[in-house]
């Protein structure tokens, strides 16, 4: 289980965040929506302390540390049990796609080079890269790169896999793949939080799917809640606006 | 036209012969460039609280001084105080025993720490913020990140701007003949208080230099094929 | 000997050494000055790809950039005469004031420089700024002046003002000629008076105060055009 309490993040005098709490339970896919400046990506960086956060705290397992007082050490800990995967790669760019996938368990979690090879094969097979092991990122397409990092991500066997808009960075005709990928993840029973504008990936796969709007949770419930019941006028408001865009999507 | 080849062959052979103290006057100085300049730019980088404003702020100065009346300086103190320092260390020593080519030595070093460090500092810049991220997000320590992806992603950048360094310390060296030490210029212009043969002997020298130079810039060409091989795209 | 450094040698230094910051500056003016001519005429010959001499400039740039500036300046200083004297016969040997050959030497010096700054600038704008200009019916000259030159200065401006930190100290090395400026000055001096740590310490600092200057301004300059772009670091 992950849960986030009560979490706030400022940036100057712009408050990104206003105390905001969300639970997530072992093997759920949540997928959280919401117009840009909302502060999901904010809070999905929080929980990986890729920012720090101004108060809060975070629980994942049996490991609860504070979000602004975390020590290095927590810190680490809690990195080492959650993976991130970037809106853009952030592929390690001085290594090959293999690399990449075996850094974090060789350097991070001591495992074997002979073992940890084997793994990120195994790995990078899954998402259908058998013939790119070799290939630096730059040499890589976009969809190629995105799923090198979801491969990244998984192999280290986290607790909780976060996406931070994997496919906005993405040509349109990969976007689909990619996200055939993100799918089969969540059917491996991983926990899953995802931050997306893909409405249609939101209804098939999200065992739950939070609104967020200024800084706060404005409505969290099923997909089918959400998208055909929205409660508050907010939400309504912005899935229309999404709905109108999205040729894809239909209820 | 008075230029004799004879004197200017003698010359290019005298400067040829010193060539080792400018060797040692480069080579030492850019070890130390290297590794002390490395430690600077990633204090600076990664925001060290007081040591890395004290840091730049001491770069930025010291890049002000120009190198020959900082040489100047540390000669004339050198000169005046070793054998006080060498009394008080009791030391066996005096001032002529020991080879001023030190003095020079240490001079050039503190250039080379601050221009390389400059150097590496713009490289550490130009690496995206993504990468310290996404070593985080796979587990890494910030010392990890730092070896294995920070550090070898800089070097391609560095690279030139770092052989522009090694130029320009190269070049440098050379203003030590201005306390006494014979390298290149000084050993090439031997023969010429003998003929009067200057012109020739600072050719001689200014040859031997653009040759060494030349040298550099190649070997450097190489080295960015190696270590950039991951630059590589196959869309170039 | 007394101490080593004494404050009161120091302030009785500043109105001895101040005046002949007047050499420095003149150095440095005409190198700049006459080195940008030379730099642009350098940069036209390359782009105008002109046989022979294109390749003449490429030799003479290399030479002037892989060769300490002390050795070009004594080349120079000994060079001129040894060359001229003979062949003209003039006698540049006696007549020339040794600030002279610190000019030649420093303006040759500067147009070698420049002209790699100016050419990577031209050749970083991107020829679809070039066709830009020329499509919206703009002469040749015009795109040259209005659209390719001003986004030319911008990118070569910031390693001119390096450059021009590294003229400030370069032109130190002229007092090994013979020339008085602030070091030459600061050794006379010592010569005259046996105590130089003091002369010394205030040439490093007027050298400082001049490197911040220059700094600051094309810092500031730097930022007056920036395109809508946004700084980084």
């Amino acid at each position: 289980m992950i849960e986030v309490k009560n979490i706030k993040k400022e940036f100057g005098k712009h408050l990104v965040l206003k105390d905001v709490s969300v639970k997530v339970e072992d093997g759920q896919v949540v997928v959280i929506l919401g117009p840009s400046g909302s502060g999901k990506t904010t809070l999905l960086r929080c929980i990986n302390f890729l920012e720090n956060a101004d108060s809060g705290r975070l629980t994942i397992g049996d490991t609860e540390v504070d979000l602004k007082r975390a020590g290095k050490k927590e810190i680490l800990n809690i990195r080492r049990k959650t993976a991130f995967v970037f809106q853009n790669y952030n592929l390690f760019a001085n290594k090959t796609a293999i690399e990449n996938v075996m850094e974090g368990l060789v350097t991070a979690r001591r495992v074997p080079k002979a073992k940890a090879r084997e793994q990120a094969e195994e790995a990078l097979n899954w998402v259908g890269l058998s013939d790119r092991y070799d290939y630096y990122p730059a040499q890589l397409s976009g969809g190629q790169q995105q799923r090198v990092g979801i491969a990244r991500a998984f192999v280290l066997d986290p607790e909780v896999i976060l996406f931070d808009e994997p496919t906005s960075a993405l040509d349109p005709e990969l976007v689909g793949e990619t996200l055939d990928i993100i799918k089969r993840v969540a059917e491996k029973g991983i926990t899953m939080i995802v931050v997306t504008h893909e409405m249609s990936f939101a209804q098939d796969v999200a065992d739950k799917v939070i609104f967020m709007d200024g800084g706060v949770v404005v409505e969290e419930g099923t997909p089918e809640a959400i998208f055909s019941n929205p409660r508050e006028e907010r939400t309504r408001q912005f899935l229309s606006r999404i709905i109108s865009l999205d040729p894809n999507y239909s209820i | 036209m008075n230029f004799n080849l004879d004197h200017f062959k003698e010359s290019l052979i005298y400067g040829l012969i010193y060539l080792p103290n400018t060797l040692r006057l480069v080579f030492i100085p850019l070890v130390i460039g290297l590794s002390l300049g490395t430690l600077i730019a990633l204090v600076r980088v990664y925001k060290v609280p007081v040591i890395g404003s004290l840091l730049a702020l001491f770069v930025t100065v010291y890049q002000g001084v120009p190198i020959v009346v900082a040489l100047m300086i540390y000669n004339l103190i050198f000169m005046l105080k070793f054998n006080d320092l060498a009394a008080f260390l009791h030391l066996k020593s005096e001032v002529s025993d020991v080879n001023n080519i030190w003095v020079g030595i240490f001079a050039l070093s503190l250039t080379s720490v601050c221009s390389i460090s400059e150097a590496i500092r713009g490289a550490l810049l130009s690496i995206d913020k993504g990468q310290n991220e996404a070593g985080d997000s796979v587990g890494l320590t910030k010392v990890q990140t730092i070896v294995r992806i920070i550090i070898p992603q800089m070097i391609p950048v560095a690279i030139p701007m770092l052989i522009n360094n090694v130029v320009g310390l190269i070049k440098a060296s050379s203003v030590v003949m201005a306390i006494g030490i014979v390298e290149i210029v000084a050993g090439a212009t031997i023969p010429s208080s003998r003929t009067y043969a200057f012109f020739e002997g600072y050719a001689a020298a200014a040859m031997i230099y653009w040759a060494f130079t030349a040298v550099v810039e190649g070997l450097a060409q190489k080295l960015k094929k190696y270590t950039g091989k991951f630059r590589r795209n196959l869309y170039d | 000997m007394g101490k080593l450094f004494a404050w009161d040698r120091f302030y009785e230094n500043i109105p001895k050494i101040l005046p002949y910051l007047s050499v420095t500056f003149s150095i440095v003016v005409y190198a700049t000055v006459f080195g940008v001519l030379l730099g642009m005429v350098i940069v036209l010959v390359q782009i105008k790809k002109i046989p022979g001499l294109s390749q003449l400039v490429k030799v003479y740039v290399s030479f002037m950039r892989g060769t300490p500036m002390l050795v070009q300046l004594m080349l120079v200083y000994y060079g001129i005469p040894a060359l001229l004297d003979p062949v003209l016969g003039t006698k540049i040997n006696r007549e020339w004031g040794a600030v002279n050959f610190a000019y030649v030497t420093f303006i040759l010096n500067q147009g070698a420089f420049l002209s790699a700054i100016f050419y990577s600038a031209i050749t970083s704008i991107p020829y679809g700024q070039t066709e830009a200009g020329l499509s919206a019916g703009l002469t040749e000259f015009q795109t040259f002046y209005r659209i390719v030159l001003p986004q030319m200065v911008k990118t070569a401006l910031p390693p001119f003002g390096s450059d021009l930190v590294g003229l400030f100290q370069n032109s130190s090395l002229v007092f090994l000629i013979g020339v008085t400026d602030i070091m030459g000055r600061a050794k006379t001096i010592g010569t005259a008076t046996k105590h130089v740590l003091e002369a010394y310490v205030l040439v490093v600092i007027i050298y400082i105060v001049i490197s911040l200057s220059v700094r600051l301004v094309f810092f500031r300059l730097n930022n007056k055009m920036n395109y809508g772009k946004e700084e980084i670091g």
